[in-house]
């Protein structure tokens, strides 16, 4: 495995920015508001000047203590440990990953963004998040490449278009730009669809969401990674939490609820922190054990593929729940295909035949015309899903340990918000209005926020 | 693909099946709290490594059945030899369904 800010720091981006970082005085943490901008001249200047391209984040030593601890180097725990820092001041902070950053669900997602949820806190919530990363290439000076490309969940049943119809009218409410459109007008934004009404699944319309799109994941990661170590923020690589300390809860070893938090156990020795953040997605339920805290979630793999590149040709996502199977078109040409996650739970990220059999099945009804097109690669991530397809954020019964998991297969999207509102938790020790509904306790009082009709199909 | 022991049909793919989840036992619906049922109908263990889950044998024998299967590497645990009834289990049966690799293609 190799760290990819490596890789990130030999690409012509990173050479671009160590120039325009030179040209701007040196990078040292906590300076100026925003790291530096990357240029074309810059790299130019640069490539022609010098042989010499740090790293774009400091590898430094791990301490003994720190303010916050924060378990897991995805786009939830990096934007925490960004936002902590940018909003809050909050830079004694250290990111802990037991491989390298962005090797969770972070660097293996489809990449689609959008706000088109059933509840109305979801849809406050996620429509947040899109908003944050409408200005983001400017907040962390790295292009994230957005393509506002529009999204569009197709309804080949009767039901499946009263939901769409349900959710428009949910989304309209809270201003967001989602409509129900008719099978004609999907053949006229996607004529590559299968639009006749012979089909075995007819297309009857679709719900339309023009603000949805796809944006680089890595991108993000890396940016988010980069801005909180711009800001004095560690990130530790290949540093596993083995175990949390805790003292004076009601469980073994001064663990569960009552208790608090006083560090963690990890491969490179113990540190202490009055305060450790659980972002670990697949693996949510195997750091909260450690801290004595019950979760409603189980593992599941999320598989996607991809295909050979080739002319553009699809110009929005595409969505169908009843044939299980998502789709886009990569800036490069390639078409990215999701499903739902796998049917049974597991930790084992190996991709199976079925799923490509069923997935290829499947695309080929949507689109018949590309049944020549050969896949390049196919993957799996792991997906803490939980009863009611929404997150679980905030305090949990123990003191100093907070959880920001349950992202199931919805969570690149959700990153920025959720490192917003984390960092503010953990600021002002109280749970920010826009992520109450998402408490842990809402299983015990069945306040559950159901978002399975709109988060089903992965993504 | 993963191999799921039916004590009835023997090795199936995981397809044939369905995945019914977690087996807990249920508490009393006449006595327990709404917080005890729902601990019961929503927390999970799930954990990486043996866990003890409940089949459907879907598309075979039509029967329920119970297995352990370690979570990280989908190997079933002393599972029943085709045939076998639940409960007559050859414990020196470990049957591989899937290669020990957990981490994927990271
Ligand atoms: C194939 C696929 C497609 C998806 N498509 C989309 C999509 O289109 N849109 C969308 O919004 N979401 C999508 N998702 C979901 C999204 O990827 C995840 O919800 C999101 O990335 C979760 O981010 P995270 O930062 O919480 O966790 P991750 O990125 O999973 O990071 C968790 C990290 O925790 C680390 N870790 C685990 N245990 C330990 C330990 N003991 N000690 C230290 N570190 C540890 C891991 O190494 C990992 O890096 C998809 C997921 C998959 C798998
Ligand atoms: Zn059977």
């Amino acid at each position: 495995m190799t760290a990819f800010k490596h890789l990130l720091s030999t690409s012509p981006l990173a050479s671009a920015r160590e120039s325009a970082s030179s040209a701007l005085g040196s990078l040292k943490p906590g300076s100026g508001s925003k790291p530096p901008r990357y240029s074309a001249a810059g790299l130019f200047v640069k490539g022609a000047k010098s042989q010499d391209w740090p790293r774009v984040w400091r590898e430094v030593d791990l301490q003994k203590s720190y303010d916050v601890i924060i378990i897991g180097g995805g786009v939830h725990g990096l934007a925490t440990a960004y936002y902590l820092a940018t909003n809050h001041g909050i830079t004694n902070v250290a990111v802990l990953d037991k491989a390298y950053l962005g090797s969770g669900g972070s660097g293996r997602n489809t990449a689609i963004v959008r706000s088109n949820y059933l509840t109305p806190e979801g849809v406050a919530f996620y429509d947040r998040s899109l908003s944050l990363y409408n200005t983001m290439s400017t907040d962390l000076n790295l292009n994230v490449m957005f393509s506002e490309r529009g999204h569009m969940t197709l309804a080949h049943t009767d039901g499946a278009l009263r939901t769409m119809r349900w959710r428009a009218e949910v989304n309209k409410l809270q201003d967001i730009n989602s409509s129900v459109i008719d099978a004609d007008e999907v053949k006229k934004l996607a004529p590559s669809l299968d639009t006749s009404p012979n089909t075995r699944y007819p297309i009857l319309g679709a719900l339309y969401h023009p603000p949805g799109g796809t944006i680089r994941h890595d991108a993000v990661v890396w940016g988010y990674a980069r801005g909180a170590d711009h800001r004095g923020v560690e990130m530790h690589q290949k540093t596993e939490v083995y175990d949390i300390l805790c003292e004076g809860g009601s469980g073994p070893d001064g663990k569960g609820p009552g208790g608090k938090v006083t560090g963690v156990r990890t491969n490179r020795g113990d540190i202490s922190a009055p305060i450790v953040v659980n972002c670990t997605a697949g693996w949510a339920t195997t750091i909260s054990d450690m801290a004595g805290v019950k979760l409603p979630i189980t593992t599941h793999p999320l598989q996607a593929a991809v295909t050979e590149p080739v002319k553009v040709f699809l110009p929005t996502v595409v969505v169908s729940g009843s044939l299980h199977v998502y789709v886009s078109q990569t800036d490069r040409g390639e078409l990215v295909f999701g499903a739902s996650v796998d049917p049974y739970a597991t930790y084992s990220m190996k991709g199976s035949l079925e799923f490509t059999e069923e997935l290829a099945g499947h695309v080929l009804e949507l689109m018949p015309n590309i049944g020549r097109m050969r896949l390049l690669r196919q993957w799996a991530g792991l997906c803490d899903m939980t009863p009611d397809y929404s997150p679980i954020m905030g305090f949990t019964p123990v003191d100093g340990f907070l959880c920001d998991v349950g992202w199931g297969t919805y969570g690149f999207k959700a990153g920025p918000v959720s490192g917003e509102q984390m960092a503010e938790a953990i600021a002002t020790k109280a749970t920010p209005k826009l992520i109450e509904p998402f408490k842990l306790s809402r299983f015990a009082t069945g306040q559950l926020v159901g978002e399975k009709g709109a988060a089903a199909v992965g993504h | 693909m993963m191999l799921v022991p039916c004590p009835n049909c023997g090795p199936r793919n995981s397809s044939d099946l369905r995945y019914v989840g977690e087996s807990h036992s249920r508490p009393n619906p006449n006595t327990a709290t709404p917080e005890e049922w729902r601990t019961y109908l929503y927390m999970e263990d799930n954990p990486a490594g043996p866990l003890k889950e409940t089949w459907y044998c879907r598309s075979g024998c039509r029967q329920y059945f119970t297995a352990v299967r370690n979570t990280s590497t989908n190997e079933f645990e002393n599972h029943p030899l085709p045939g076998a009834k639940i409960g007559s289990v050859d414990p020196s049966f470990h049957y591989v369904s899937e290669s020990k690799s957990v981490e994927g293609n990271q």
